[in-house]
């Protein structure tokens, strides 16, 4: 028999919580010790509805565990993973790692101190675009990357996204990672500077909805991030991500979740998109599982997560000095 | 009495005005320049016009209105030339390399009393129009983010003024300022500014440019000339109650293909209007020169997006935030 992780899910508050709740009951290289949750509730609902455990206390989850996949708020992720490094339990964090510097970095050293691993839940690193343009770029096909606009807007996902105590800000914190971090991935290079301009003027929230970023890379390159809330109640689907990368040998243009069928719904009233490409939550836990197993460092690292929320933390200091500011500004 | 045309140039815009007119009732086409000359037989014959240099053409009697499609560099000395002559002029966009330039031109056409109008075609392409109306009339909400693109193939590939940044202003000036002046009719005046460009080997062009107007919306412009399948344009306009997409890709009703490869126009005309947009420019010109009234796209207009497009340039090249203030 092949050797299984145990692994718990902490917090079921993040929209992805059902998606990894149900990718840690299907990995066969998991055992899926279940769910704590700090409301009960949506705890108890979760675990009845996923075929799993719930655990009243957090330290029972992290006893019956080798790794925790944390899918709560986002200024949650620093204390379940100091709690998790204590009990020496690896963790796969949801994205954005933290929602200040000091927090992820904490998170960083308290697992490194712990001999335990941290990842962060980055899937777009997983789509087979992503991974074929890697590729090109790397064999040269394409030359050399001279810019990169990049898009992740979204529906607004309410509950507590809208909330800068609970969240660290508002669509700008929770996608700007995702594309900063495929970007950092794609060519090799790290984000120099920052330039932000955001808005609220969709949903009437104290953060912002609204968010372009421009940014240069320390190698030459420069890369814009739509980071918006932007998709509208009636849009077909969630929101997406794409990538228009201009190399000096060729033009790329990625859609990540351009695989879908289009349902005409007459019975829902409404038009939707059905998503047929390849589970990215799925290959993303598959590979960190992989990893701690195989006692490898995970593929997508807690710094990996530090470096993509620099980028959203230089962009809220450039939206309100409305000047560039450079990372090493807001690095510690 | 006929208003009668001369052509200074035979590119893609000069061609194409030149057309436009001959389609419009009470215009022709009388002189058509190029350089060398030349290259003006073939579309003088197609007008039933005579071959004469842009300065025959700007002095010459006959002739009501000058089209000024030469390369953006030349602009100000054809139009000025023609203006001090007592003509009308229809500049291609941008009115001018520089803003010193535009000035001129615009003094020149206030003090000879004739009109100077600028080819800020968007303007009269249906979907930008739509886009306006439906913008107007508060179906949208509020405006919050929009992203416009415009691509083509490296044009400086094929004419090499183009890759003269003293001459054309590169892809900012060429394609982005169609875009800029867009914004600024759909929008107004925006606050600040911010941009980024490279330029590459081989005609290779790309930038970007992040336009904050004071309270909303927040408009992101993408130009390139590294779109190597052909000429592109789109945009996503957001308001707080919906949002309008455009994507001329996806937009084509009519696809030709053959065994051996996109054969284009040489197999079959793929028109999808009966009327072009410069067509409609034209003749919205034309018939407001004869009914005294100004042009939709003016010289100060024309120098208000000129300038925008400099001010991304500014910001690119300096990568500082440039706070914006449109000349009067």
């Amino acid at each position: 028999m092949t050797e299984r992780l145990r692994v718990g899910l902490v917090s079921f508050a993040h929209v992805h919580a059902p998606g990894l709740a149900n990718t840690l009951g299907a990995l066969d290289r998991v055992e899926f010790t279940g769910i704590y949750d700090d409301d009960e509730k949506r705890g108890r609902g979760a675990a009845s509805a996923h075929a799993t455990r719930w655990h009243p206390t957090l330290d029972r989850l992290l006893a019956t565990s080798d790794a925790i996949v944390i899918a709560s708020n986002n200024a949650d992720h620093r204390r379940y993973t100091e709690a998790a490094a204590k009990a020496r339990v690896h963790v796969l964090c949801e994205k954005p790692l933290a929602t200040t510097t000091a927090d992820a970095m904490a998170m960083i050293d308290a697992c490194r101190s712990a001999g335990v691993q941290l990842g962060t839940a980055f899937p777009v690193r997983s789509s087979p675009a992503v991974m074929a343009l890697k590729e090109a770029i790397a064999a040269g096909s394409l030359g050399r990357i001279r810019a990169i606009r990049a898009t992740n807007p979204g529906q607004y996902p309410g509950s507590w996204f809208g909330d800068k105590r609970q969240a660290g800000g508002g669509s700008a914190m929770d996608h700007t990672v995702h594309a900063a971090d495929a970007i950092r991935w794609l060519i090799g290079d790290e984000f120099s500077r920052v330039q932000a301009e955001f808005g609220s003027f969709i949903y009437g929230l104290d953060v912002e909805d609204c968010g372009v970023m421009t940014c240069d890379l320390a190698g030459g390159a420069f890369a814009s991030i739509d980071c918006s809330w932007s998709r509208p109640q009636t849009f077909p689907t969630w929101g997406g991500v794409t990538l228009h990368v201009v190399g000096e040998k060729g033009t790329v243009d990625i859609d990540v979740f351009r695989q879908a069928l289009t349902h005409y719904d007459d019975t829902a009233g409404r038009t939707r998109l059905v998503g047929w490409g390849d589970d990215l939550t799925a290959r993303m836990v598959a590979g960190f599982v992989d990893a701690i197993l195989a006692r490898r460092p995970v593929p997508i690292s807690g710094e990996d997560g530090l470096r993509a929320l620099e980028v959203a933390i230089a962009g809220y200091r450039s939206a309100e000095t409305k000047r560039p500011v450079a990372i090493s500004d807001v690095r510690a | 009495m006929p208003l009668r045309v001369g052509v200074l140039g035979t590119g893609f815009a000069g061609s194409m005005h030149a057309h436009s007119a001959l389609a419009i009732d009470g215009a022709q086409v009388v002189a058509v320049a190029a350089v060398p000359l030349t290259d003006a037989t073939s579309l003088a014959k197609e007008c039933g016009a005579r071959v004469a240099s842009a300065e025959e053409i700007c002095a010459a009697d006959d002739i009501d209105l000058v089209v000024v499609a030469t390369p953006t560099y030349l602009h100000a000395q054809h139009a000025i030339a023609a203006a001090r002559a007592g003509k009308h002029v229809f500049c291609e966009k941008p009115l001018a390399r520089t803003l010193a330039d535009a000035e001129a031109m615009v003094r020149a056409a206030d003090e000879a009393r004739v009109t100077l109008a600028v080819g800020h075609v968007v303007r009269f392409f249906p979907e930008y129009r739509q886009a306006k109306e439906l913008l107007d009339a508060g179906t949208l909400g509020k405006p919050a983010i929009v992203t416009m693109t415009r691509g083509n193939f490296a044009v400086g590939s094929a004419r090499g003024w183009y890759l003269d940044e003293d001459k054309s202003g590169g892809v900012v000036l060429d394609l982005m300022l169609h875009d800029l002046d867009t914004v600024r009719w759909w929008f107004g005046e925006p606050s600040r500014i911010y941009a980024k460009r490279f330029k590459g080997s081989g005609g290779l062009e790309y930038a970007l440019a992040t336009i904050r107007y004071d309270e909303r919306p927040i408009v992101q412009i993408e130009a390139s000339w590294a779109e190597h399948s052909g000429f592109r344009t789109g945009f996503e306009l957001r308001g707080d109650r919906g949002m309008l997409v455009h994507d001329s890709r996806a937009a084509s009703p009519i696809a030709l293909q053959s065994p051996s490869g996109p054969a284009g126009p040489a197999m079959m005309a793929t028109p999808t209007l009966h009327e072009t947009p410069y067509l409609v420019q034209l003749r919205d010109l034309f018939a407001r020169i004869a009914r005294g009234e100004p042009p939709l796209v003016d010289g100060p207009e024309g120098l208000r997006s000129l300038a925008l497009g400099l001010a991304v340039i500014r910001s690119a090249d300096t990568g500082e935030v440039v706070n914006w203030k449109a000349p009067q």
